[in-house]
């Protein structure tokens, strides 16, 4: 079964912008893809309907083979404790340390004190950043401060690992690191989803590429270097 | 031993699934929670010890004004009870009773119960005290006889006595007339009565002000920590995760301001015992002034809790709803 399943999706906000045009495509379980096209395309909305901060406004959405569109309000939450989510602008809380921000997810889903601290340096293990924990976000290098928001979405265990415009503002060299990274998560069967116009990174990687064009599903495949 | 295995099983399961959580853990990180939420509330609220000063002597003076007049109406009431002394009931004889019949009068008088005393005016003496006090004592020159009964003035032991017995007497042989005067007695009441009317107006007004104030100072805390609020919303917090700081900040807010209200009783408290000590003393009283006490000071602790609480209820309702994503 599939894990993402994109049915006829259509998403129109309340000014009248189509953002989605009967959009369809899925996703197994285990599975990474990058989600591509122009800004205005329709990739930050795709990911928001995935989140549950967008309904859509026809269509069905369907995860781990639940309809979302019947999911009431009260149990969104619950959702989206299941979804990890890498911000372009990382979402930070500077008001608290690395180890208290990757925590967040653990806190709010009600795990104990001792499950919080072994996760939470496991996440930041991964990212290589366990030296750091102590350190206030807001001393760390742009790079550093996205593994940050890559622990954050991962130290729950997620199935499903949403990142939009992870490397919109870090170099080649970085990008090429944290898109590692993402792939290191996909081998252990989480389903990755990156939003990206990074078009050279995208092609290095060798993997399924959805380009979004006005809302339309323009080109679902795999691409090796040509495009 | 079987049971103890498949449990074991059970638990490792559960940690390689990942997010799976026992409903103890459950309990456990929901009263932890709770807890550091308490405490993150209150060092939030003295981080901003200006603001939040700010607010608390608000809701400390909203507080003092209702309950000092509840004090206030309070100690007159039981000032009241101490002039149970004043209230006299007036017994009138019939015309031409013998002595002897007086004599008996007096005694069934005394008898009864809730009596404090009996004192017997003669017809004379209550013409002479008229001569005396009214100045009109020619006029009486001009009346064949003394038109006065005799008389006796019954002291209640308790004003709330004095109605039944009334009663009582009227159904007595020899009894003309019966009269109680309670009129200033049943006026103080009636003035209680509204004093107490305005406790409550006053308090439910200042009440009133008291859920504003803090719904203001939880609103721009909201605003505040709107990122914050984004995020935990983000990673999966419910809404009731999200309104608990918050509802702690208002009750601490209103806890607070009730205690320094209570400061400011006592302080007062203290303030007026001396005076009127003293003016106790002039009118041969053993009347002192009654604080708040413990009680007082638990209630006005519950008041204030709870008008915080409401207030941080309100503005959290309607505020972060706002804050997307839903």
């Amino acid at each position: 079964m599939s894990m993402i399943r994109f049915d006829n999706l259509s998403k129109r906000y309340e000014s009248g912008y189509e953002a989605l045009r009967s959009v369809s495509f899925e996703m197994d379980a285990g599975e990474m893809a990058f989600l591509t096209g122009h800004s205005g395309a329709g990739k930050s909305t795709l990911l928001k309907l995935l989140m549950l901060i967008e309904r859509p406004t026809s269509g069905n959405l369907l995860i781990n083979g639940k309809n979302l569109n019947r999911l009431p309000h009260s149990k969104v939450p619950f959702y989206r404790r299941q979804v990890g989510v890498v911000f372009q602008n990382h979402q930070l809380l500077f008001d608290r340390s690395v180890y208290d921000n990757v925590a967040l997810p653990l806190q709010v889903a009600g795990y104990s004190h001792g499950d919080i601290g072994r996760r939470v340096r496991a996440a930041l293990n991964s990212v290589g950043l366990l030296d750091r924990e102590k350190h206030n976000p807001i001393a760390l290098s742009g790079g550093e401060q996205q593994r940050v928001g890559i622990a954050r979405a991962v130290v729950h265990k997620p199935k499903i690992l949403l990142a939009d415009e992870p490397t919109g503002n870090l170099d080649p060299q970085l990008s090429t690191e944290i898109m590692a990274l993402f792939k290191r998560f996909q081998d252990v069967g989480v389903t990755v989803l990156v939003a990206s116009h990074d078009i050279n990174l995208i092609n290095r990687m060798n993997m399924r590429i959805m380009r979004l064009n006005q809302g339309e599903m323009e080109q679902d495949g795999i691409s090796y270097g040509g495009y | 031993m079987a049971a103890t295995n498949s449990k074991s099983r059970n638990s490792a399961q559960r940690g390689a699934r990942g997010h799976v959580l026992s409903r103890l853990d459950r309990w456990r990180s929901y009263r932890d929670h709770h807890r550091s939420t308490l405490t993150s509330s209150a060092t939030k609220i003295l981080r901003e010890p200006l603001q939040s000063l700010l607010t608390i002597l608000v809701i400390a003076i909203a507080l003092t004004l209702p309950a000092a007049l509840y004090l206030g109406v309070e100690n007159i009431r039981q000032l009241s009870g101490g002039v149970d002394a004043s209230a006299q009931i007036s017994v009138f004889v019939k015309k031409g009773a013998r002595e002897s019949a007086l004599d008996a009068l007096s005694e069934t008088l005394e008898g009864l119960s809730g009596v404090a005393s009996v004192r017997y005016i003669s017809a004379q003496a209550a013409v002479d005290e008229f001569e005396a006090l009214s100045g009109f004592g020619s006029a009486l020159q001009y009346l064949d006889e003394n038109p006065l009964p005799d008389s006796f003035l019954v002291q209640p032991l308790l004003v709330s006595n004095a109605e039944r017995l009334v009663t009582d007497i009227r159904q007595l042989n020899l009894v003309d007339d019966v009269q109680l005067d309670l009129e200033w007695l049943q006026r103080l009441d009636a003035l209680l009565d509204m004093g107490r009317k305005l406790v409550l107006a006053l308090g439910a007004a200042l009440g009133l002000g008291v859920i504003l104030v803090v719904g203001n100072t939880i609103r721009l805390a909201i605003q505040s920590r709107r990122d914050e609020i984004t995020v935990v919303k983000l990673v999966g917090g419910t809404d009731a995760y999200v309104r608990r700081p918050f509802l702690y900040s208002g009750f601490l807010f209103g806890i607070f301001g009730a205690l320094v209200a209570a400061i400011l009783l006592t302080t007062l408290g203290f303030w007026l015992a001396g005076p009127v000590d003293k003016l106790a003393l002039l009118y041969r009283s053993q009347f002192s002034i009654t604080g708040l006490g413990l009680g007082g000071v638990v209630t006005l602790l519950l008041i204030g809790g709870t008008v915080g609480l409401i207030g941080a209820w309100l503005a959290v309702g309607q505020h972060l709803r706002k804050i997307k994503p839903r």
